[in-house]
Parts: C-alpha cells; structure tokens; sequence
C-alpha cells in the first residue's frame, strides 16, 4: 500500500496522499511532514458522509469521487472499495489531468483492501 | 494605436474574450471606425451574451448619432444582463438625469453607490438629485397650480442642477411618466433573483440550484421540488463545513468550489461570498468547469459576489 503511495506523490501536482476507511480512520498515508492524518482522515470522512448522504437522498447513487478546491490547492477524493483513496492537491495542479493519473492508483488502492 | 489594434484583433481570433472584445470596439470607435466597432460589438453579445459592457458601446455610439431611444434600448440591455454594468447604470441615470427624471436617476446612482460605495463624485451627484427630485414632487403635488407658481418651482428645480445638463423644463414637463430600469436591490429583486437562478436550473442537464447560507437556510432555488432545496441547502452546508475543515487541517484557505460525483450525478457547489454558497445538482455528464461559468454569473446577477 504505501508503495502505491508513494509512487503517487512522485505525480506531479499531488502534495501528498492518504488512504481511509470508510468511518474515517487513516490507513496508510504519505502526507507532507506536520500533516496531522488523523484529523485530516475524520474531516474527509464528514464531508464524504455528508455527501454519500445527499446522494441517497437524492437518489444519485454512490460517491466516486469527491473534490475540494481553494486558491492554494486542494483535495481530491476517489472511491477505492471499502475506503477512500484522498489526494493533496499543490496549488496551480491539473485538476483534469491529475483525475485521469490518479483513477489507476485508486484501483490499486481498491484491489488491496480486497484481499 | 494601429499595432494595438491589430494585436487585440489577434487576440479575439485566438483567445477571445469578453474584455478583449470590449477593448478592440473601443479601439476601432477610437480611430472612427463606427461599422466595425459595431460590428465586434454585435459579436461580442452573440459569444458572451452577460457581458454588459458591448452593448454600453453601442449605446454611446447611438448617442453620438443622436439616436436617443436605440440607445436607451441598448444601456436597458446592459444593466439587464450585467446588473453590476457600472457603466451601463452611470449612463442611464445621467440620461435620466438631463431628462428631467430625477427618481429614475437617482435609482441608478444608488445603485452605483453600492458598486462603488466611496466614490465621491457619485455621492454629490445624489444629494444634488434628491434636492432636484424633492423640488419636483413639491411642483407636481402644488394645487391649483399657476403659470406664475410653476415657474417659480421649475427655477428652484433647475438652480442645483448639473452645468453639463442639457435638459430644460419645457423639454421635460413635470407631469412626464418616468422609465424605471429594475434594479436588483430594488422592489422587484425577488423577481430578478428568481430569473437569475432559473437560467442556470434550465441549462442542460442541471436538475436543480439554490443559494443557501452558513447555517444551511435556503436563500433562492429553482428547479428543485418542494422540500428538495431545503434538504439539499442543509447537507450541503455540512459538506462546506466538513470541506472547510479539511483545508483547515492542510493549512490551506476556504475553498471556493466542491464537487461530489456519484454514479447517477453530481452535486456542485461554489462559494463567492462570505456567507453565501450556490449549489446545482447535475447529471453525471455535465461538465463542471461549463457549470462554473454559469453559476459564478448567477452569482454575479443576484449581486452575491
């Protein structure tokens, strides 16, 4: 897993990354020193509970993906199976092309949470 | 001047843009050219239909013709599709102004007084149109009204009045109807913020939109069934929250736009104000960076951001 990861940040654009449970709990990560993963795993699981939430509501379905984005950066959740696969954007990253780069990793990310 | 010209021509053929566009008319009334500024005009509206400021110059080009109501029909144009068009509400209410409309223009200089609350010339402008105003109405409402008494009333009217002004009583009669524009801060603005939404819940494959506060409170929807926009207003503003912690974790500023994507559609939300967020519900396919564009004009037209 943390192989994965840290191919990932070697993407140009990504800042760091971190894979989650689906109740918020960090499972492996590569974010920047002083990064507090803990804290970061619990705000992305409200806000992605939060969304899964309007998405039944709505009838929408199930979150892929879920974007976050501000002046300095931003984040970028993919749905990976049983967790959820977040991506630390740098400021000024392709969002588009990064979404394309990062769906591979997710995948990955995915298969090992199955086995 | 020429090279400008031609580097701006340049640039509407390859990067065009509303402000290009604007600049090139300019530049070809500049060097009296009326036809082809006319013309970049015309193309302009037709590629960026928000965009006021094209059709502010064809309402100075019709001016300079004389051609008062294609003018008029133009700034209307203008301030209707751009509401913050400072240009297009500083003409209408000079227009006014000289037509001896002094309530119609003062709605317009109130209006540019939000655009530009420092701005002193616009402040003086009011105070000299509130006394001109004031000194009309105590004209229109007079009873019996003499010749004598009216002249008397009317030189009260014209004594604080603009040096510019061209206008003279005898050209405006106290009893003219008078021509408001609809501003957005005025009594028609639930209308006007309706429509503003509504456009953006009629683009393809957008279900619905609403504007809601911090606390989750619906402030304008469309499209949404009853009960939706409450619904989507109150998890939403919990997504914003959860979104704001997230950046607060990564030592980044507020985010200005989140986007949930699930299998049967997305959730697209973007922040301008303080307060206020906009939020569409969208089919999967619809292109975010299209849906931006139109919600930040939404934006701009409920006088949000």
């Amino acid at each position: 897993m943390q192989e994965i990861l840290d191919k990932l940040n070697a993407v140009r654009g990504v800042g760091g990354c971190l894979v989650l449970s689906r109740d918020g709990l960090p499972m492996a990560s590569a974010l920047r020193q002083g990064a507090d993963e803990n804290a970061l795993a619990a705000a992305l699981a409200t806000a992605i509970d939060h969304g899964q939430t309007l998405g039944n509501r709505l009838d929408l379905g199930a979150v892929k993906m879920v974007q976050s984005l501000s002046v300095q950066g931003g984040v970028l959740v993919l749905n990976a199976g049983n967790g959820f696969l977040a991506i630390v954007m740098d400021p000024g990253a392709n969002l588009a092309l990064l979404q394309i780069e990062a769906r591979p990793f997710a995948e990955r990310v995915a298969q090992r949470l199955t086995l | 001047m020429e090279s400008e010209f031609e580097r701006l021509r340049k640039k509407v053929e390859n990067y065009p843009s509303a402000s290009a566009y604007n600049r090139l008319a300019e530049l070809a009334r500049l060097n009296g050219n009326v036809a082809d500024a006319e013309r970049v005009c015309q193309r302009c509206i037709k590629e960026f239909p928000r965009n006021g400021q094209a059709y502010v110059i064809l309402a100075e080009i019709a001016l300079a013709g004389s051609r008062r109501e294609e003018a008029l029909r133009h700034l209307h144009a203008a301030v209707e599709r751009d509401q913050r068009s400072f240009g297009g509400h500083r003409l209408l209410a000079e227009m006014a102004s000289e037509a001896g409309e002094f309530s119609a223009a003062l709605d317009h200089f109130r209006h540019l007084q939000t655009l530009k609350p420092g701005d002193g010339t616009i402040g003086a402008r009011i105070e000299q149109l509130t006394a001109q105003s004031a000194a009309q109405s105590a004209a229109r409402s007079a009873p019996a009204t003499t010749n004598a008494t009216t002249t008397v009333t009317m030189d009260a009217v014209r004594a604080p009045a603009n040096p510019t002004t061209t206008a003279t009583p005898a050209a405006s009669p106290p009893t003219r109807s008078t021509v408001r524009t609809p501003l957005p801060r005025s009594g028609t603005a639930t209308i006007t913020r309706g429509a503003a939404l509504a456009s953006l819940a009629k683009e393809d494959g957008v279900r619905g939109v609403v504007v809601f506060d911090a606390h989750g409170r619906v402030v304008v929807s469309a499209g949404l069934p009853e009960g939706r926009a409450e619904l989507v207003a109150a998890l939403a503003a919990e997504i914003t929250a959860g979104n704001q912690a997230v950046h607060s974790v990564l030592g980044q500023d507020q985010p200005n736009c989140w986007v949930v994507e699930a299998e049967r559609g997305q959730i697209v939300a973007f922040k301008r104000d303080a307060n206020l967020t906009l939020a569409a519900v969208a089919a999967a396919g619809v292109r975010i960076a299209l849906l931006e564009l139109r919600a930040r004009q939404a934006l701009l037209d409920l006088g949000v951001a």
